[in-house]
């Protein structure tokens, strides 16, 4: 039995992913992108959310894949928020959002196309390892 | 009366509260500069400062009505004006005199609107004759070349004014409270250098209890035969990683206590600073009334919430915004008199102004009942202006598009008048706004108004910090740790600084940008006694910034100490001088990086503290970790025996008489496990008798200490054989 999902689908790059509603706070334009030196290529850069500091992340890179283009005032970005860690992933487009049935850990659209569910508690472990890892290499 | 001049009461009260304080100062810098020439003739320069001050408080004095102050000013700036010509009236008795008038009129500020007061101002106008003319003794004429006062600007004061209830106020230069905000600000650079290292000893604690579980499945896969010895290592390791965790677990709530604590402190010194929202509404009060005059709007302005308290800094920087805003308003909100009767609101407009709280921030309100923005047509202007594309301003809703307003250069309406400038009124708003680390918002509902909320934080960890650009971004380091700025040469990888050789970092290559070929400015920065010269693009100069933590994800990335927001909105990273002290000194042991002023700490092992008093466990804990030591504590033998069997200990400190399992009992107990057979230990008793000493040796006890523990007592134990 499929359960429903409420996600928001979005695309980056060329891959749609879902993520669902409950850990998004805000969908955002991006304002002045700060970049952070030293830093790897899954934290796109910093900006001003409502005077704190939000960092951007790059999902691809999260996954392992070819980051994408650099993060840029603008973008479209979804503010999520779990574990008292609030950041944003920076997306290309949201396509929609709503409730779609999840089967074996993917979700399925409208026409039957299966996406990738994200899991945002394993991104943003990741994007804590990464980081961490990219300090201790330094000298 | 003046149209200037229409306050009503409770202002009057409030503006003379003011003009008090000011007349005070004022008069106190007229009896220094006397007392600072004996009883010579002032200098010159000193005779115009004085002659200056007296001027203002004229002129402040007519603005709040005080006629007879007005005349007392006036006589005193002429006289000053006749000690400085030729030939000059002053005499050795003139110096006690201007100080008996400046004192004179000092007290006469309290009564000026009592029926004493006349009483007073006559014999302070005597007094000032007498400077003038030291010949006519006691003589009441006024002198002949003091031009006739200027006319009152306010008659008598109203009887229901009261006076204001003088009150003790402890005065404090601006500056010493500044300092201290700078420190407390200092501690919040210090705490977060704090929590990133225990983040780092956080993800430590994560690894290895994974390191751990790893070895469990490794040996649960090879079966019995092997788990022998290792299957003792792993469950030690086990205990070792729990207590890793809870301890990480625990600082980090301590140093949450901590950032509680600086909180509070920074609220403290904030409160010092804070006033009521009252002084801002009379200057919007003010405004308002020089905008109508100007246009002729009729616009009333109501007030909200005037005993809000705001940082009187923030308050004055405030003040600007208001303005822009009132101008706003009267330029594009409200509708002539003949629109708002034929849409049946009243023919004068009202602004309203609205302070208040709102959790942690300070709101300030100032709304209009006029038109409200035509979203249409600022829609229109902006794809006009080239600003926005026309599919952008066709699918933004109206809440973005109002937000648009708040960037530069769009104005709603079409002609730029000189009231409200072209639309970059709004924008410098914002700027002001973010500067103090807020944000402001637009509301508006067509016929009914539009309402900008400025939005401050309560408290700001305000620092001083030195800005600077390096490809094309702009950084910050706390100025504390600024020495100085100089220029580098660049092939130089060091440069002698006050008789120092000093390494050159070069900062554009650290921030990942091609290394300058030309002479580039450089920050001399100091930290922990390590000093380095930082190349830079360009130096921006020290700013008070608003010290914003980058939050747990990105407490890693131990280059940056915090970010700061700009004036227009944008991030900027304050470098950690810590980490730059180490990258240009990476031969410096750690530990006279991370902390200069201590002593490097040998590690001597880890102790068990058993004790049922508190004090005593305190005392051992800070005894033992001054000497190097990891202190664990127990408050009874049961609970030792249990931690026991989790962690090995190098040294067992313990009392003999406890509930449950006594001291005895415990070493005992010790004795009998392979982990704890020579282990030092040590027991501390407020009752040795022979039969105590004899079982201690029995049980291989290092040493038996009475208390009252002394260190040395304890340093000489645990160098005992």
């Amino acid at each position: 039995m499929d359960e429903l999902r409420n996600v928001i689908v979005f695309v980056l790059g060329t891959t749609r992913y879902a993520l669902e509603l409950r850990w998004v706070r805000e969908v955002v334009s991006l304002g002045f992108v700060t970049g952070v030196p030293t830093a790897p290529a899954a934290l796109g850069g910093v900006c001003n959310l409502h005077g704190t500091i939000l960092p951007v992340l790059d999902v691809a890179a999260l996954l392992d894949q070819p980051p994408g283009p650099p993060v840029r005032q603008g973008d479209g970005a979804l503010v999520i928020e779990l574990d008292g860690v609030v950041c944003a992933l920076r997306v290309d487009q949201v396509e929609n959002v709503g409730s779609l049935p999840e089967h074996e850990g993917a979700i399925v659209d409208a026409g039957g196309r299966e996406l990738t569910l994200l899991d945002p508690t394993a991104l943003v472990r990741r994007a804590q390892e990464v980081l961490t890892a990219a300090t201790a290499e330094q000298p | 009366m003046s149209d200037e001049l229409d306050f009503d009461a409770d202002e009057l009260v409030m503006l003379r509260q003011l003009f008090r304080t000011e007349a005070q100062d004022a008069l106190e810098q007229v009896t220094a500069r006397v007392l600072a020439g004996g009883t010579a003739k002032p200098t010159p320069d000193a005779l115009t400062e004085m002659m200056r001050v007296t001027h203002t408080l004229k002129g402040a004095a007519g603005t709040v009505g005080l006629a007879g102050m007005v005349d007392l000013a006036h006589r005193l700036e002429s006289a000053l004006a006749a000690i400085g010509r030729e030939p000059s009236p002053w005499t050795e008795a003139t110096a006690d005199l201007l100080v008996e008038v400046a004192d004179g009129m000092r007290a006469y500020l309290d009564v000026a609107t009592e029926p004493a007061g006349e009483a007073a101002a006559e014999k302070l106008r005597d007094q000032i004759d007498l400077i003038v003319r030291p010949d006519r003794r006691r003589e009441s004429v006024p002198p002949a070349e003091v031009e006739p006062p200027p006319e009152p600007v306010l008659e008598q004061v109203p009887d229901h004014v009261p006076a204001p209830e003088p009150k003790a106020f402890l005065r404090v230069e601006p500056e010493r409270i500044d300092e201290l905000m700078s420190s407390a600000g200092e501690l919040l650079f210090d705490r977060t250098r704090i929590e990133r290292r225990v983040q780092l000893l956080r993800t430590l604690a994560r690894d290895l209890a994974r390191t751990r579980q790893s070895l469990r499945d490794t040996l649960d896969a090879e079966g019995p035969p092997n788990r022998g010895m290792l299957g003792e290592t792993e469950s030690e390791l086990a205990g070792q990683a729990a207590l890793l965790s809870q301890t990480t677990a625990a600082l980090l709530d301590e140093i949450e206590a901590l950032r509680r604590t600086i909180g509070e402190l920074q609220q403290g010194l904030t409160r010092i600073r804070m006033g009521p929202a009252r002084d801002l509404m009379m200057h919007a009060a003010r405004t308002l009334r020089a905008l109508r005059r100007a246009t002729g709007v009729h616009v009333d302005l109501r007030t909200i919430g005037e005993d809000t308290e705001f940082d009187k800094a923030v308050a004055e920087q405030l003040a600007d915004p208001i303005t822009q805003l009132l101008r706003n308003a009267i330029a594009h909100g409200v509708e002539p008199p003949g629109e708002r009767i034929a849409r049946g609101k009243p023919a004068a407009a009202t602004i309203t102004l609205r302070a208040r709280q709102d959790g942690n921030l300070l709101v300030l309100d100032v709304s209009d009942d006029g038109r409200g923005i035509d979203t249409v047509a600022l829609r229109e202007r902006l794809v006009a202006t080239g600003q926005w594309s026309a599919t952008r301003a066709q699918h933004a809703n109206d809440a973005e598009v109002l937000d648009a307003l708040l960037g530069t250069g769009v104005s709603v309406r079409g002609d730029a008048d000189e009231l409200a400038g072209r639309g970059i009124g709004i924008g410098l708003v914002r700027q002001t706004v973010a500067k103090l680390g807020g944000e402001v918002q637009i509301s508006s509902i067509p016929q009914r108004g539009t309402t900008f909320s400025l939005r401050l934080p309560l408290s700001t960890a305000l620092a001083q910090a030195m800005l600077f650009k390096v490809g094309g971004q702009v950084y910050a380091v706390p100025n504390v740790h600024v020495v100085d700025t100089m220029l580098v040469e660049p092939t130089e990888t060091t440069v002698t600084f006050r008789h120092e050789v000093v390494p050159v970092l070069r900062l554009e290559k650290l921030l990942g940008h091609t290394s300058a070929t030309d002479r580039r400015p450089g920050i001399v920065v100091s930290f922990a006694g390590q000093t380095l010269v930082c190349t830079v693009d360009k130096i921006i100069g020290p700013r008070e910034i608003i010290i914003k933590p980058l939050g747990p994800l990105l407490a890693s990335l131990t280059l940056y100490a915090g970010a700061t927001i700009s004036g227009s909105g944008k991030v900027q990273l304050i470098l950690d001088p810590a980490q730059l002290v180490h990258r240009a000194h990476p031969d410096a042991p750690a530990h006279a990086i991370t902390d200069a002023a201590s002593a490097p700490l040998v590690l001597a092992g880890r102790a068990l503290v058993v004790d049922d008093s508190r004090a005593i466990r305190e005392a051992m804990t800070s005894m033992l970790g001054r000497e190097g030591w990891i202190v664990d504590v127990a408050e009874d033998g049961a609970r030792a025996l249990q931690m026991t069997k989790q962690l090995r200990y190098d040294l067992v400190v313990t009392d003999l008489e406890m509930p449950q399992v006594d001291g005895f009992d415990l070493i005992a107990r010790l004795r009998k496990d392979d982990r704890f057979r020579t282990t030092p230990i040590v027991i501390i008793t407020s009752r040795a008798n022979p039969e105590h000493r004899r079982r201690a040796k029995e049980l291989g006890v290092r040493a038996l200490v009475a208390k009252p523990i002394t260190r040395r007592k304890l340093l000489e134990a645990l160098a005992a054989r």
